[in-house]
């Protein structure tokens, strides 16, 4: 297997190259290192660069139109102004430093969103090299090889590492073709580079401590929410500047792209992506193949699970885990739009910014909670998709086909996984809006809470249609199943960002969200629902024609 | 007896690849039948093909007098299947896997269930992911026997046991085709198909070559011959006159003791004239399975070899 892929040219990421070139990884536990890397490289080339591309070329786009958004500098600095001071904006993206610039007003936007992806696409790519493939028995092939004990753990890293290397010099240089100093351009960079970095190595741990791919990413994503909202505490609260050193995230926050430029914590970053990866390594050594630190509990001798039963098992985790993202970040998103009351009041440029056609106070805040009720509806996007790709993994692993040897017609086995997928992102909906909406009242808003469930509510089919669009792909082509994320986070972009972008209105309305009515408005515009569910509708029924009829997968 | 299964002309090609090249197999009532092949000949795409997961380019196929692809529930009510790969619910223990599995065919015998158990030392309160590659089977092995299902359909269902627990499960076999159940065996362990067997398929590329009892398959296949001559001056005349006979190859001279093999036409005659030369020993060896199989792999540089 080594000896084929030897010859073979990594060409999947730019930083594959400098993977060829050899290094001193040569001590026994490392053995066969480079040559599982360059495995790991050509499996994963297609996987890595849907990744690179998304991170690589929105921070262009946004800073591409700079230049179109603000007339004057003055208009950028008092946005700047506004934004500096307002919590809500500091706990969601970050404190807005530097707006004066095309550079910084670009950091400031795609910020979080550049680190938290960056961080998600190193801990998938090592889970999936270590534990993943631990648990689906590929790694026993490769280890027994003349590989030494941590070279599969170690490839696993230092592919996570190349390919954040890659994400900075991606970022770097889009940024300078349109037109960026290379100073702001590069920090930006390794701001996600450095996250990539560093969750790289807390993937790496996570994947000693749990038994199984699920555990380990689950908890590396623990992680990062944690370091997400740790650093939104330090940059909202007063005197809490020091919470930004206690996480990974604050770490890289501190690099300011455009106003400061400060490279020091980068080099923390790498210092705990080390220390890091030699922890797991030390853990490896601790523990046995296929296990994990963390020791299984053994189950009942008997089971009563049946069909539905085994759906709302296997998706027990994700639902729990769902509800508690959506009711938490809904009770939060109520104080943030609090917060919103009093700055609409003084500050007539954010209303124009944020609602310039709307008239009442009360609409200006539900604009905004609209704006939140957003964030929740691309949460919801996600569980669905996820509870019909659980759906296949069961194919894909060789369950689906012991199942479908009982006397089970393939549409009364799918038939519980599309009731969840409707039912859980609609029930999530509505518990995060109501959440929102509850603790917002607490706080002494004026909002009407069936007002905001109802908004919440009407972004639900935007949401069945994303879980449609994942059930025809494993109906018809299963193999194309990852089209469904890509498809979301397109949406995602175009809505939150589009018309920030001023993109053009029929490409905006390619977006299920965002043809999602005001309920606010006097006569709501319910026709582009309509045809959402009917896109759904069309879809599932395709999906199952293709699920019934086409050959199962055989592994 | 009835064909529980029987299958003619089935073509199923995967892409460009042609997996199933007009095979062509019948299972009788009551009887197990062992599926033989390496990996790769298209075992795994039959037995799909007969549980309706796969569906057949061509060729028809009857399953317990139905269609595998349209009466799928129908049918599974009176079929059990082991995978040969099984993989569990990593969360889920192997009782809850098994139960599982009994409920969907509504039932299963819980009696037989705690036998099955502890006849192959299995724990049912591990979860999915801690067990071995061996134990995993033997879930689903205990699932399928537990059942009252007429059919067995099996893919390579004894690979991870130990030599033990194979022939425990050999044991089980052999009671569930005294109850009157037929067997679908696939395997490429010969002596297990040896040893359970009524017929055997060999299955070569998609096609099946060789199909009939182990008898029958002997008779048409070479016996081995191995003589030690009484007489000194009888090494001299041995050659010549087992040449001439009909069917006799691989003729070898070693010492005293002559070495050939004969077909079934030629057996009389090659005896004839060795009890002519004065034999002081002799041993006939009939074709073991491996010879036969080898016949149509070994020999003819097929592209796969028993592991």
């Amino acid at each position: 297997m080594t000896g084929r892929h030897a010859l073979t040219h990594p060409t999947g990421t730019q930083a594959a190259g400098t993977a060829n070139t050899r290094s001193p990884l040569a001590g026994t536990p490392l053995t066969g290192t480079m040559a599982l890397l360059r495995h790991a490289v050509r499996l994963d080339r297609w996987k890595l660069l849907p990744w690179l591309l998304v991170i690589g070329i929105f921070p262009t786009v946004s800073y591409s139109v700079y230049g179109s958004l603000f007339s004057t500098p003055l208009e950028a600095k008092a946005l700047q102004l506004s934004l500096g001071t307002n919590p809500a904006f500091s706990l969601l993206f970050g404190p807005a430093t530097d707006l004066g610039t095309a550079a910084g007003f670009t950091a400031w936007r795609v910020q979080m969103f550049g680190m938290f992806f960056a961080a998600l696409m190193a801990v998938f790519t090592v889970t999936r090299h270590t534990r993943a493939a631990e648990e689906s028995g590929r790694a026993e092939l490769l280890d027994s090889g003349v590989v030494g004990r941590h070279a599969r753990l170690a490839s696993a890293v230092v592919l996570a590492w190349l390919a954040s290397a890659a994400v900075t010099v991606l970022v770097g240089l889009a940024l300078m073709v349109a037109g960026s100093p290379p100073a702001p351009a590069f920090a930006l960079g390794s701001t996600f580079g450095g996250m990539g970095l560093a969750f790289a190595g807390v993937a790496a741990v996570t994947a000693q401590l749990g038994s199984s791919g699920r555990t380990a990413n689950t908890l590396a994503a623990t992680v990062l929410g944690v370091s997400y909202l740790l650093r939104g505490l330090g940059d909202t609260l007063d005197d809490s500047q020091w919470l930004l050193w206690t996480s990974p995230m604050g770490w890289a926050e501190k690099i300011r792209p455009a106003s400061e430029n400060e490279l020091r914590p980068l080099l923390l970053l790498l210092a705990a992506a080390l220390a890091l990866a030699v922890l797991a390594a030390w853990l490896e050594s601790r523990r046995d193949f296929g296990m994990g630190l963390i020791a299984p509990r053994g189950g009942p001798a008997r089971g009563r699970l049946g069909t539905w039963g085994l759906t709302a098992r296997l998706n027990r985790g994700a639902f729990l885990t769902w509800a508690v993202v959506f009711v938490a970040l809904g009770s939060v998103y109520g104080l943030v739009a609090t917060t919103m009351s009093g700055i609409f009041r003084d500050n007539p440029f954010v209303r124009q910014m944020i609602a310039f056609r709307l008239a009442t106070e009360e609409q200006l805040l539900f604009a905004f909670v609209e704006v939140l009720l957003l964030v929740l509806a691309f949460i919801g996007g996600v569980f669905g998709i996820q509870v019909i790709l659980r759906f296949h993994t069961e194919e894909d692993e060789g369950r689906a086909e012991w199942l479908l040897s009982e006397p089970m017609s393939r549409l009364s086995y799918v038939v519980p996984t599309i009731v969840l997928a409707a039912l859980g992102p609609a029930v999530g909906m509505a518990a995060g809006s109501a959440a929102l909406a509850t603790s917002a009242r607490l706080a002494g808003s004026e909002l009407d809470t069936a007002k905001v469930v109802f908004q919440g509510v009407a972004e639900v089919p935007a949401l069945w249609l994303a879980a449609a669009v994942a059930l025809f792909l494993v109906g018809l082509a299963p193999r194309a199943r990852a089209g469904a994320w890509l498809l979301l986070v397109y949406w995602l972009l175009l809505t939150m960002f589009g018309p920030v972008l001023k993109a053009p209105d029929w490409l905006l309305s390619t977006s299920p969200f965002h043809v999602v009515p005001n309920v606010m408005e006097s006569s709501p515009d319910w026709l582009p629902v309509g045809w959402t569910l009917l896109l759904s509708a069309v879809l599932l029924v395709a999906g199952l024609a293709g699920y019934r009829r086409r050959d199962l997968l055989s592994r | 007896m009835a064909a529980v299964i029987s299958i003619t002309g089935l073509l199923k090609s995967f892409g460009r690849s042609m997996a199933l090249d007009g095979l062509d197999l019948e299972v009788s009532e009551g009887e197990v039948h062992g599926f033989l092949g390496p990996n790769g000949a298209g075992k795994s795409t039959t037995l799909r093909i007969l549980l309706g997961l796969l569906r057949a380019d061509a060729g028809t196929v009857r399953v317990l007098d139905g269609d595998p692809w349209r009466d799928v529930v129908t049918l599974h009510r009176r079929i059990a299947y082991v995978p040969g790969d099984v993989s569990l619910w990593p969360g889920l223990s192997g009782g809850e896997a098994i139960d599982l599995l009994g409920r969907l065919r509504g039932g299963l015998d819980d009696s037989r269930r705690a036998e099955l158990l502890e006849t192959f030392e299995l724990d049912p309160t591990v979860r999915g992911h801690a067990y071995s590659k061996g134990n995993r089977q033997k879930v689903a092995i205990v699932a399928a026997l537990s059942s009252n299902a007429e059919l067995l359909i099996l893919d390579e269902p004894t690979s991870g046991l130990d030599p033990l627990m194979e022939a425990s499960f050999r044991q089980e076999i052999r009671r569930e085709k005294a109850k009157g159940r037929s067997v679908l065996l696939s395997s490429h362990i010969l002596a297990e198909v040896e040893s359970l067997a009524d017929r055997i398929s060999i299955i070569r590329r998609g096609k099946v070559v060789e199909t009939g009892s182990l008898e029958q398959m002997r008779s048409h296949a070479r016996t081995n011959v191995a003589a030690t001559l009484s007489d000194g001056t009888a090494k001299l005349a041995a050659t010549p006159r087992l040449t001439a006979v009909p069917g006799v190859d691989s003729l070898r001279l070693d010492g005293s003791r002559v070495h050939f093999s004969v077909d079934a036409a030629g057996l009389a005659a090659a005896m004839n004239v060795l009890s002519g030369l004065g034999v002081s020993a002799l041993t006939v060896t009939p074709p073991s399975l491996e010879d036969l199989f080898l016949q149509h792999y070994g020999e003819r540089g097929g592209q796969g070899r028993p592991q």
